[in-house]
């Protein structure tokens, strides 16, 4: 139950609590916030810290609502709305919609829309922190001993204060490819606040934020050619529905460039002038990396308490999120073990229950859904085709479905909607869905629950389709596609 | 949908389980027809006695759901002297929309020898006008969710304008570019299905069935004879028979209209005139609807129902509630007047009624045969969609239990198991999910709040009601309202009830959920997709209201405020 307001359940830990809080959590993103609600919620006295806000983070910019609400998930998410107009636009004229051939866009209405919602959200979490009893500081923490931060604020000022248990979660942040003239390029933080939109764009990357940035800026009608080193985009994503979805980004109009490394960016009259590893050039008005995230770790001296980080930079934690120092824990993307705003939600309150609620619980990462809201979107749970035959006992079903959606037949659009479930031969479990086309991230999120829960083939054929839906396919897959034994060689193709 | 759905027929037609020639060519020689006398076969489970395909057959994996039923000695004795009797075809039906061709499909794949009778194609049915595809494919579902495409694009362009994109006026709608290209598609579609049963081996028959005797077909004229027969022929549009009924246009009628209306009346209260009001409304029509009852959908969640009439609204749709239509009256000019209880209203272009619909029972021959019906014309039949005439059966609207075309795949296919794969099936009727194309949309499966307190008394009421990302920035009014129902003591889901966009699309996911019987906590257990609606599903935490029997209701309410990213 929430319990809102002042805190005054701390007694039982009177004896030894001669700390200024019982947690302070450095960072309120997703992860931050959850972990400091649920615990104040628990009977903590929790406090947090987190950067000024702004739109492009950097190292000492920030803001209440992290990643996810200023700098990903929503912002992205407003720009894919705003761009998928761009395909209805078109799709409505064969229903009989006389529009005229280039419709107009503002790009800085939407901006400013974008900037004020995020702000609306900003002030929304700063409530919801005060309404959960938590103090909130303004400032870079850093952690000065196992149960010491410290809060530098703007003007300069230090705050000092010891903490039982102390949350890192600082998040990650956009990394720039280490090529000449890379400071030409942008980040997706840049991006999401672009002043003016591009007639031409460049995206380098094959990850999930590559394609949703081509997809937008594709969708506003500029010019994009999509640069990555592999075959295909979306690595660790089902190889079959991978090729779907660089066809569908293909289909909408964006210029593909496999197994391609862009090597120079140089600054021109005419834009910036990108050369690749295949001696091409380009001109572009905006070059996008897209070329990973790293841990934000760098100036929270975790060294000096010997706090231990991965490789990567991200801070190593154990089952319960702990790290080595057992008063310090991390949530997020900074421990870089799924980075997705659900998982560290569940992490932070994981996190919470093992340490305020006397219920040891370690976050579950199986069957843990996904999107990528690329144009169209992509979404799937559980195994790929790939990742199934390495883990199953036996034999893989595979069945996909691959059509043409209702809506097609009259707007004329050339794009199949491509599903496929990946199915147990000796248990009948399914152990992956997945699927690419409209509203595939809102259809994925029930199947979800059903493969969390062991759901069989058998249960999906039983149950009943509604009609017509895309998502009914799902449940009618009657013939499987094919059967693959864990050698990875299809046995019948039928 | 249809277009994959036919995919789906040309795939699975290659089915392993059906390409055993050897199998096929047996089940044309065994005596296939045994009556399911119910108190027979479902009082002792006699071993099997087709012993070498039996055997063959069950060693497919047991399908979990349905318990398997055994032929009895004493069914095939009864019908050793049938079964010698040669006849044109195992299985003749009559009507090949959704449930027929399915039926007739499947039973042809396990090795039946099947014809199906249709009436001709056209956009509007009669008791001489049909078409291979029938309700779902020409006048129902799928012409249905094509003008509701046609139709949200006036939304989608109102919200665009929050988005940033900007019309130099605004768009116009041209009715004969629509209607054109929806008949040529539907065209497509019909087509489809007959080169599905073409297919299939499924001998077509253009005309019109009746039935003769227990195993004899009249289609016009011509005489076949059958092993079974399977009744599919459908429903039809209902319109009460009041003064200026005449000028009254059903939803045949109204998919199919030369031009759009300017201002309609929509005179029911049931899916077909939500869908309907949402389709002209988006059109731009002036639309009213006029319902008997104090609210829309009867038989929904109250909740329900309430909050699509305030979306609906909203956007435009005048709801006349408590008012029964009592007269149409056309005025010199050619404009409609709508009297009812309450008044009249004038000035309609169209007066539309979705009053219901009937089971097209007339002029099959039924009475005759002694088909029994119930008092609204439907056939009735038993678990297995058997007749009181042993080798009649019927499926789908024509016995009027769960009117949707997915539950008339389902009969059709049970049927053919039934009849033809040695496989008593019964239709699950649990759990079946449905929606309604009304702008804002539903989705539905399970119990509304009221069914599950009076079935369960204890239940826990979760609930949702909030403004979607997309229309913080579109600046319009649209909201999203969910609703779990969980039963106290076993956890269980009962229910779920969502409108708001993409609701159909988001339930089906979660229908696999509720038919395997998963609980609250399973539901809990799932992480969210961030950012969609969906995930508010699987991240409602305090019930919005436990509902008990006893002591008196608890009425607790402890709405926890939504954030917009749920942190």
């Amino acid at each position: 139950m929430l319990i809102d307001g002042e805190v005054n359940h701390t007694n039982q830990v009177e004896e030894e609590a001669h700390f200024d809080f019982d947690l302070f959590v450095i960072g309120a993103g997703s992860g931050g916030v959850r972990a400091a609600r649920f615990s104040a919620n628990y009977g903590a006295k929790v406090g947090i810290c987190e950067l000024p806000f702004h739109p492009i983070s950097s190292e000492v910019i920030g803001g209440v609502g992290g990643t996810c609400v200023i700098r990903g998930c929503v912002p992205k998410k407003i720009l894919v709305y705003g761009a998928n107009f761009g395909g209805e636009i078109e799709d409505a004229k064969n229903y009989g919609w006389e529009l005229n051939e280039k419709v107009d866009y503002n790009w800085k209405k939407l901006l400013q829309k974008k900037t004020d919602e995020i702000i609306r959200l900003n002030g929304i979490y700063k409530r919801l922190l005060s309404n959960a009893g938590v103090k909130l500081y303004e400032g870079e923490g850093k952690i000065v001993g196992p149960n010491e931060v410290e809060v530098t604020q703007l003007d300069g000022t230090k705050l000092s204060y010891s903490a039982k248990h102390i949350l890192i979660a600082t998040g990650s942040r956009a990394q720039r490819l280490a090529i000449p003239g890379q400071e030409l390029a942008i980040t997706s933080d840049e991006a999401l606040s672009l002043e003016d939109l591009p007639k031409r764009a460049v995206v380098f990357g094959g990850g999930y934020i590559a394609v949703e940035f081509a997809s937008i800026w594709r969708g506003m009608g500029a010019t994009v050619d999509l640069f990555f080193r592999k075959e295909l985009p979306l690595r660790g994503f089902d190889d079959e529905m991978r090729d779907v979805v660089a066809r569908n980004l293909e289909g909408r109009g964006i210029n593909l460039h496999p197994r391609t490394n862009l090597t120079e960016l140089t600054k021109t009259e005419k834009g910036i002038k990108i050369y690749t590893d295949h001696k091409e050039e380009l001109l572009a008005d905006v070059v996008l990396f897209a070329t990973g995230r790293a841990p934000n770790t760098k100036r929270l001296n975790l060294e000096a308490v010997g706090v231990e980080l991965d490789n990567a930079g991200a801070v190593k934690v154990d089952e319960y999120s702990r790290t080595n120092i057992p008063t310090i824990w991390a949530v997020g993307d900074v421990t870089n073990r799924m980075n997705l705003t659900p998982v560290a939600l569940m992490e932070g309150t994981c996190f919470a229950k093992t340490v305020f609620a006397g219920q040891p619980t370690k976050p579950d990462y199986n069957h843990i859904p996904c999107a990528v809201f690329s144009i169209p979107p992509f979404s799937v749970v559980g195994l790929s085709e790939e990742q199934a035959l390495e883990q199953a006992n036996g034999d893989v079903l595979v069945f996909t479905s691959s059509f043409n959606p209702m809506k097609n037949t009259i707007s004329g659009r050339q794009e199949k909607t491509v599903m496929k479930l990946v199915v147990d031969a000796e248990t009948d479990k399914v152990l992956g869905a997945s699927m690419c086309g409209p509203d595939a991230p809102e259809i994925m999120q029930g199947i979800a629950v059903a493969l969390k829960c062991g759901a069989t083939k058998q249960q999906f054929d039983s149950t009943v389709g509604i009609h017509p839906s895309a998502a009914e396919e799902f449940v009618t897959m009657r013939s499987v596609t094919r059967r693959v034994t864990a050698s990875g060689k299809p046995k019948a193709n039928t | 949908m249809a277009a994959a759905a036919a995919a789906a027929a040309a795939s699975s037609l290659t089915t392993p389980k059906l390409t055993f020639p050897s199998l096929q060519s047996l089940y044309r020689k065994l005596p296939l027809s045994f009556p399911l006398s119910l108190s027979s076969s479902s009082s002792l489970p006699l071993p099997k006695t087709l012993t070498t395909t039996t055997t063959s057959l069950s060693s497919r994996r047991p399908l979990s759901h349905h318990r398997r039923r055994h032929l009895t000695t004493r069914a095939e004795a009864e019908n050793g002297a049938e079964a010698s009797r040669h006849y044109d075809f195992d299985l003749f039906t009559i009507g090949a929309g959704s449930g027929g061709v399915r039926a007739s499909r499947f039973a042809a794949n396990f090795g039946a020898s099947v014809a199906v009778c249709e009436l001709p194609f056209s956009t509007v049915s009669s008791e001489t006008t049909g078409g291979v595809g029938g309700t779902c494919v020409l006048r129902g579902c799928v012409p249905k969710k094509l003008l509701v495409y046609a139709s949200k694009y006036a939304h989608e362009f109102d919200e665009s304008r929050g988005f940033g994109w900007k019309y130099d006026s605004d768009p116009l709608h041209d009715w004969d570019t629509l209607m054109a290209n929806k008949n040529a598609e539907l065209q497509r579609l019909t087509g489809i299905y007959k080169n599905i049963l073409n297919n299939a081996g499924v001998t077509l028959i253009e005309g019109r069935g009746k039935i003769v005797d227990p195993h004899t077909v009249d289609v016009d004229g011509k005489l076949y004879s059958a092993r079974h027969i399977l009744i599919s022929v459908g429903g039809r549009p209902f319109i009460p028979d009041i003064p200026g009924s005449e000028y009254v246009i059903d939803s045949d009628a109204a998919l199919d209209l030369p031009s759009k209306p300017k201002k309609i009346a929509i005179v029911g209260g049931g899916y077909i005139a939500l869908e309907f009001a949402g389709i002209f409304n988006g059109l731009k029509s002036d639309v009213h609807v006029f319902i008997r009852q104090k609210k829309v959908l009867r038989g929904f969640d109250e909740e329900i129902r309430d909050f699509v009439a305030e979306q609906m609204s909203l956007r435009g749709i005048e709801l006349h509630t408590e008012e029964s239509p009592q007269a149409i009256i056309k005025s010199a000019d050619g404009s409609l007047s709508l009297k009812t209880n309450k008044g009249t209203v004038e000035g309609f272009s169209h007066v539309m009624f979705a009053t219901g619909r009937r089971p097209n029972t007339k002029n099959l021959g039924l009475e005759s045969v002694g088909v029994k019906m119930t008092n609204n014309g439907a056939i009735e039949v038993d678990e297995y969609s058997c007749t009181s005439v042993p080798s009649i059966w019927a499926v789908g609207d024509v016995t009027d239990r769960i009117n949707l075309t997915p539950v008339a795949l389902m009969e059709g296919v049970a049927l053919a198991k039934t009849l033809f794969q040695n496989e008593p099936t019964k239709p699950d009727y649990r759990a079946v999910p449905s929606a309604v194309f009304s702008q804002p949309p539903i989705g539905q499966v399970g119990l509304t709040e009221e069914q599950a307190t009076k079935e369960y008394g204890d239940i826990d009421v979760f609930t949702a009601n909030f403004r979607p990302l997309k229309a913080t920035l579109s600046g319009l009014p649209d909201r999203v309202f969910m609703k779990l129902i969980v039963c106290a003591k076993t956890n269980k889901v009962l229910g779920l009830n969502m409108c708001g966009e993409d609701s159909p699309e988001i339930v089906q996911g979660f229908a696999v959920a509720i038919k395997a019987g998963l609980t609250k906590e399973d539901f809990d257990s799932t992480v969210g997709i961030h950012p969609t609606a969906a995930e508010e599903f699987v991240t409602m935490r305090t019930p919005t209201r436990k509902i008990r029997e006893h002591p008196p209701a608890e009425g607790k309410t402890d709405h926890d405020v939504k954030a917009a990213a749920g942190v």
